[in-house]
This record gives structure tokens, sequence and C-alpha cells, in this order.
């Protein structure tokens, strides 16, 4: 009698035989120190190679000199004045963007001839760079801090329209049904039934938005701002201060991040039924 | 052996002899804009003194002062000419490029750019330079020369930089623009621009840079290797650049008795030279209005370069560790005026 | 409360689903709809509870609904519709909040019907911690809370296993000798027809016509009893003899479709 062929565990005399295991992989882990290593092994390499010389700091300044010209900031104070200029043009511009873009895209979702009426508009004016309407914006509401707001609010308020109309009909038909057949009058499907249901693709679109406003904060200021940090960025790139170019980048992802960690935290709760 | 390959050998090396003669010209290239106060480089080409000096010379034009350092720094290009920013002394001061020349710069009674205020606030009493504290002042960039001369002026007029509200932003027609509209009470502005403001009648110009801080704003400069490397081939490209901002200086620094500029045919020759290579293509009244003053001998003002590092400096925007002394290679120039004394 | 059908007539796009039902339905009664894929069973259902505006026909209602009625028709889904983001209470909640009352009233009424259900100790779960069979039970009390006259269920157990859909219709039996409404029970269960109703209407192939009207004369109570089985044993193999030729001619359309 032929052995039978068996992998992995041996043979045994009698001609039966352990089945050798060929499941698992391919199936992601949460590996909780591989990030913290990649980042630090990066920066690493980065600095090394600067202290090379590789890197002529001409072109790439080197962590360390990010760092100081952090700590430049934060001594001189400006720091907490480029962050703080940013963060309310940020937030009003997005405050204002949401606001307007929830309530056109949820008009959208919900009233055929709003949908029928704004989405030409919307699909025609959303792929228009916000920058290139920067000198009407100037002429519109003037170098102060209302042009920064507004070419931030714009940026934010067509992916918030269209985050929210899609989100609604991404609510289920049979929920609408459900609250008809029970009597609901209108306005409680919308509140009650059609916003609540829109909100997890709301929030998705609060994510896009959120990067949005950080990447315009930097078109905004570029026009008459003395503080924030897209000034800044903008200030260190004509001044070929490429170390404080980069402070100033890192700050706005910094800050991204953290705007990110908000919103997680926001789903988590908002959210919380899913 | 044929008559017929004697007579192709004969022309192979006709042809590699004139090729050899053709690459006796050493091959330069130079990063400008395409500016009047670039005329010197324009003139000495047109003019055939770079020629005269064996150089091919290469134009390669940008439209900002910035990227021309960084084509110089880079190695991209082997001279630039443009002005002095805080900018450029960040990039010098890694060592890469030195100023070797003088261009432009503010002399009494050659025009260049005024301090404006706008037609509300100079009916509202800003007619005077003395006046800008308080006042919101557009100008093009952070550290731009703009700045600078604002911050010349606060020392000069004894006020404090911080008490005049800056709006960066970022071109001369926002500038425009801006004192259009009203959204700022003042600016500073070239000749040409000031002279177009006052005559649409939304600014009035109130003083002229050159009346209270005469100072060096453009120059010659090569990149470090270049100097190194190349010496001989520097050497010929300034004495051509001289020979040409002499010609430049005799047609268009001229003035009579009185103090007033005049042109004379010696201008009117070199105008459409400069018309030639200047974008967008000006009159000759523009490019008049533009011909600020360049020294005949190409002598920069040496003392001024070090005040404006150390203004960059205190002001944080250059930093701390740049020497005036190393970006400068005053060899190639003779008696440079105001040296300081060390 | 009677409810009257009155040559109910139904057309998609200008396909005939339902053609002249004329159907009275007694107070207190729970009257089964059966009848093969397509024929519109559903659909009647939709009229029924002014979902849907008929073709032709009408439907009447005959006397009053009870006092303490909120809502005449209310609805049982198939997929339960239940809202995810409120819980089990809140869910029920629903039906109750577009009327003026009390807080106590509201507070009882909705014990009431989760204790009916029961699903007292659920009150504040969400939805998705919840089995289908648990889910379902939300979407009854839901209906219950506001007294219907009339309670439609839409095909109530499909979306359940076959272990949890015998365990609903005991529970459901339950429910039916507590609370005193006039039921329509959509479904293609023909176990559950027989099992949960009074009167089964078997509908014909599209359009849909009423073929039969099977009465299955075991009062509520005792459809458990062991009394109950053979007669319902027997209901079931009737409402399979009168739907079998049409379901596989259905079955077949419906693959060609």
């Amino acid at each position: 009698m032929p052995e039978p062929d068996v992998r992995g565990a041996g043979g045994v005399a009698d001609g039966s035989a352990t089945i050798a295991f060929r499941g698992g992989g391919f199936q992601p882990q949460p590996r909780r120190l591989v990030p913290f290593i990649v980042f630090v092994l990066v920066i690493g390499l980065w600095q090394a190679a600067s202290w090379r010389g590789w890197l002529p700091d001409l072109f790439m300044p080197s962590p360390w000199q990010i760092v100081g010209a952090f700590g430049d900031m934060l001594h001189s104070g400006t720091l907490t004045r480029h962050v703080g200029a940013s963060l309310s043009r940020i937030a009003l511009g997005w405050l204002f963007g949401t606001t307007a873009g929830l309530a056109v895209g949820l008009a959208m979702g919900i009233f055929s001839v709003a949908r029928a009426g704004g989405l030409p508009v919307v699909s025609a004016l959303f792929p228009i760079p916000k920058i290139a309407l920067l000198p009407l914006f100037i002429l519109w509401f003037g170098i102060g801090e209302p042009s920064k707001v507004a070419t931030i609010g714009f940026g934010v308020f067509f992916p918030t329209v269209i985050a929210a109309y899609t989100a609604c009909d991404s609510v289920p038909r049979n929920l609408i049904r459900m609250g008809q057949s029970f009597g609901l009058p209108a306005h409680a499907i919308v509140w009650k039934i059609v916003v609540p249901g829109a909100m997890p693709g709301i929030l998705a679109g609060f994510r896009i938005t959120a990067s949005i406003a950080l990447i315009l904060v930097v078109a905004a200021e570029m026009i008459g701002a003395e503080y924030g940090i897209g000034a800044f960025i903008l200030s260190a790139g004509n001044l070929m201060q490429t170390d404080q170019l980069l402070a100033g980048v890192t700050l706005l992802s910094l800050l991204g991040l953290a705007v990110s960690t908000v919103l997680g935290a926001v789903e988590r709760i908002v959210l919380r039924w899913r | 052996m044929s008559i017929r390959f004697i007579a192709a050998l004969a022309a192979a090396i006709l042809a590699w002899s004139a090729t050899v003669a053709a690459s006796a010209q050493e091959k330069v290239s130079i990063a400008a804009l395409r500016f009047v106060s670039s005329s010197p480089i324009f003139i000495a080409l047109d003019r055939g003194y770079f020629k005269e000096q064996g150089l091919e010379v290469e134009f390669k034009f940008f439209d900002a002062a910035q990227p021309i350092a960084v084509a110089v720094a880079a190695g991209d290009a082997d001279f630039g000419i443009t002005g002095l920013t805080g900018g450029f002394y960040n990039l010098a001061g890694k060592g890469a490029l030195k100023i070797i020349a003088a261009q432009s710069r503010e002399e009494p009674g050659y025009d260049f750019v005024a301090y404006l205020a706008s037609k509300k606030a100079f009916d509202a009493g800003f007619t005077d330079p003395g006046k800008f504290p308080g006042k919101t002042i557009a100008i093009t960039q952070t550290g731009s020369t703009f700045h600078y001369m604002l911050g010349m002026l606060s020392e000069k007029r004894g006020f404090k930089l911080t008490d005049v509200t800056l709006k960066p932003l970022q071109s001369i027609a926002n500038v425009t623009a801006a004192l259009k509209g009203e959204q700022v009470d003042g600016a500073l502005l070239p000749a040409n621009n000031a002279y177009a403001a006052e005559k649409a009648g939304f600014a009035k110009i109130i003083g002229w840079v050159h009346q209270e801080t005469p100072w060096q704003l453009g120059a010659l400069f090569a990149g470090t290797r270049v100097i190194e490397q190349r010496h001989a081939v520097v050497e010929k490209f300034v004495a051509a650049y001289l020979k040409a901002c002499a010609d430049y200086a005799d047609a268009f620094l001229a003035r009579d008795a009185a103090g007033k500029r005049v042109f004379g045919d010696k201008a009117e020759a070199l105008i459409p030279i400069i018309q030639k290579y200047v974008q967008p293509k000006p009159s000759p009244e523009q490019v008049k209005a533009s011909a600020s003053y360049i020294d005949p001998k190409g002598r920069l003002l040496v003392k001024n370069i070090y005040e404006q590092i150390a203004w960059y400096q205190a002001q944080g925007m250059v930093a701390r560790d740049v020497d005036a002394a190393k970006i400068l290679d005053l060899s190639f120039v003779k008696d440079h005026l105001d040296p300081p004394k060390r | 409360m009677d409810l009257r059908l009155d040559g109910i007539t139904h057309r998609y796009d200008g396909l005939l689903v339902l053609d002249g039902i004329d159907l009275l339905i007694r107070d207190g009664e729970t009257v089964a709809i059966i009848g093969p894929s397509g024929c519109g069973k559903s659909t009647l259902l939709g009229i029924v509870g002014g979902l849907l505006r008929p073709s032709a026909g009408t439907v009447r209602t005959i006397g009053k609904p009870r006092a303490d009625s909120l809502n005449p028709f209310t609805y049982v889904f198939q997929d339960f519709a239940l809202l995810p983001w409120r819980s089990v209470a809140a869910n029920v909640a629903l039906a109750l909040e577009h009327h003026p009352l009390p807080r106590a009233e509201r507070q009882a009424r909705i014990k009431a019907a989760l204790g009916l259900t029961g699903l007292g100790d659920f009150a504040d779960a969400l939805p998705r911690q919840l089995s289908g069979g648990m889910r379902q039970r939300v979407g009854l009390a839901r209906a219950l809370v506001v007294r219907p006259a009339v309670l439609l269920l839409d095909e109530p157990l499909s979306a359940l296993d076959a272990q949890t859909r015998e365990l609903l219709m005991e529970d459901l039996l339950a429910i039916w000798a507590r609370e005193r409404s006039t039921r329509l029970y959509v479904t293609h269960n023909l176990d559950e027809a027989a099992r949960l109703a009074d009167r089964v209407v078997v509908l014909s192939r599209r359009p849909g016509r009423i073929r039969e009207i099977v009465s299955i004369d075991v009062p509520v109570a005792e459809r458990l009893s062991a009394s109950a089985l053979p007669v319902i044993a027997a209901v079931r193999d009737r409402l399979w003899a009168l739907i079998r030729d049409e379901a596989r001619v259905a079955e077949r359309e419906v693959q060609h479709a």
C-alpha cells in the first residue's frame, strides 16, 4: 500500500495522518507599534542623510532644523498667533460653508424641484478651483477677513451639498414609507428619519470638507494676511526659509490630524447606533 | 586611395575644425527678468560685447526674482541678475551664490519706487512719507524689496514698522487693485505703475524712495562653483557687463543743470534694443520711466548690503548665520562704493 | 369597525396587477391573503393602508374605530423598518410623537406595548443589538402602541429563520388573544396563514383576483391545542392544492421576467 502524501506532521504506521494547517494569513491585524517604528525610522534616516551631507540643506532641511524652526516660533510667540488666525478662518469658513451646504444639500435631497434646479448648478460650479476665484472674492469681500472666510466657505460648500444629498438618497426608502404609514407629518419625517439617516454620509463629507478647509487656508491667506499658517508658509517660501516652510507644512498636517481625531470622536458619539 | 576619398577626408577635417572654432566661444547662461532693469545684459548681447570676450551667452528668463536665485544656486544658470530680497540672502547664505557687481540702485534724482497714498487717505492727510504709522499698506510679499524699503523708511523717520499694517498681496496688479478699491491707505509701487495710478486719479505719489533712503536694489551674481572653477569666464562676463553698464549710464542717466533727467540720441539708440527683450513690450516713454540708476562701473553700495542683511536678520526673515562678507565677491569690480570699515 | 373593499383594481405602468377585489373584513377578524408570487398581495395591503392609490375601486370603513385608537391603520413590515439610531422604546415612541398625549399616558402605552410583545427588558437596547425576531417584536410593538383598528402585516415573518418564525407565530397568537384589532396578514407561507388567520383569501396569479376564501373554524385560543392540528393541516393542504399549479407557472414566469 503506498504511503499517503502527508505534509507537515509525519505519517503514522497505521496510515492515519494529522491534517496540516493551511489557513490563516491575508487578514490585516492591527499592529500598534509598526506605524510608530516606521515613523521613527523615516525621520531617523532623513536626519542621518542630512548629517552625512547626502541631503544638502539648501534643498532639504533636516528634521532637526524643522524642530528648530518650531522652537523659534514658540519662542517668539508667533506660533499661537499664526495658529489662532488660521483656526478662526478655518472654523468660520467651514461653519458658513457647512451650514449653507447642508441647507442646500438637504433641500436637494428632499425636494425634487430643488434637486432639478440645484444639481446642474452645483455640478457646474463644484470643479472650479476656488483659487481662480480669489481675485473676484477680493473685489466682492475686500482683502480683510471676509474674503478669506469666503474662500474657505465656498470650497467647503459644494462638497457638503453633494455629500448631503447623496446621503439623503442613501436613507432606506422603507423607513420613509414607515414614517408615512404612521402618519408622521412631512417635517417630522425629515427631522426624525431623513436627517439622522443621512448622518453617516454627512459626517463622511465633513472629513473631506475639513481637509479642503485646511488646504484652502493657504490660498486664502495669500492675500493680505499678516498672520496665519498659510501666510507663514507663503512668506517662508518667499524668503527661501525651507526649514520654516516645512515647519508650517508640518503644522498644517498636525492640525489635519487633530481635526480628524475630533471628527472621529464625533462620529463615534453620533453614530453610536451603527 | 582615390581622389574622391581624399576630398571627403578634407571636407570632414574642415567641418571638424569649424566645430572647434565655434566651441572656442565659451558658453555661459544668465537668469534674468524681462525688465528694463536687466538692460545691461541686453545691451552687452546686442552690441556684441559678450562675443568680444569670447562668450556665447544664453538668457534664461523667469517671471519673478526668487526663481532666478534658485536657478543659479541649483546650477541651472551660471549668472543671475535681479533684485536683492530676503529670500535671495537666505539662499546666498547657504554658500551657493555670490554677488559680484551692481545692478539698479535708488540714487537721488532718479525716480524708481514711489510711496503712494490712496485718494481717500491723501485727502484725509496722508501726504508725507512720515505719516505711515497707523496706516494699512499694500506690499507684494513678506521679505520683498518693498518690505525692506518700508523698514528703511521707518528707521529714517523714526517710527515703528509694527505700527504699519502690511498687507502682502502677491503681485503689483493686486497692489494696484487694492489701492484703487481703497482697501489700503497706501502702497509702494515702481515709477511706471505709480505714474499710471496718479494719472488715473485713485492714488497720489507722496514721495520717492531715493529721496529718503538711497540703497542698492539689485545685483549681478554668480554661482559659487562657477567663480571657483571658471574664474576667467566670470572676469570676461563682468568686463562685457561693465562696458554695457557704461553705455547705459551714458544714455539714460544724464541730467541737466536743474537736475532734470535728459534723454538724448544715445538713449534713442538703446531703446529699440531694450524693447526687443523686455516684455510686455514697453513704449519709449515707459523705458525712460523705468530706466533706473545703474552704476556706470558696476560698483556696489557695499555697506548697504551689510545693512540689508542686518535688517532682515533683525526681522527674523534671514537666518542669523548669513554673513555678508561671505556672499560678496568684490574682486571682479574695482573701487566698490562705501565699503564697511572692518 | 368593518372594512369594505369594492372593486379594487391596480395597474403598474399598464400592467394589471389587481383586478376587481371585493372583500368585507369584519371587526376583530384576522384575514390572511395568500397567492403565488406577483399576485399583488402587498399592493393590496398598500392600498388598504393608504400608501398606494388604486387605479380603480374604493376602500371604505364602516363604523367608527374604538375610542382609544390614535391611528386606524398601522403596518408591520417584512424588513422591520426600525430606525437604527433609536432605542427600542424610542422606536415604539415614534408612532406616538405627533399625537398630543399626556406624558403619563404615553409612557403607559409604550410600557404596555413592550410588555405585550415581550420586550420589557429591552427598552434601551439598540436595534443592531437585537436578533431578527426581537426586531420584529419591536415593529409589532410600534404598530400596536397606537391601538390600531386595523393591523396591516406585510409578510412579517419572511425575513426570519424557521425556528424564530415558529416562536413568533406562537407569540402572535397570544397577542391576537389579548388585543382586539382587525388584522390583514399578507404572506406566502401557507402554514402561517392556516395557523394565524380566521379566513384565508386565496388570490390567483397576476392579475390577482379572489379565487377562493377558506375559513378556519378554530378559535384563536385553541389554535395551539392538539385538537386543532388536524384541522390546520387540512386547511394547509387545501390551500396548497389551490395555488400549487399557479405557483409553478408564476415561478417560471418570474424567471423569464
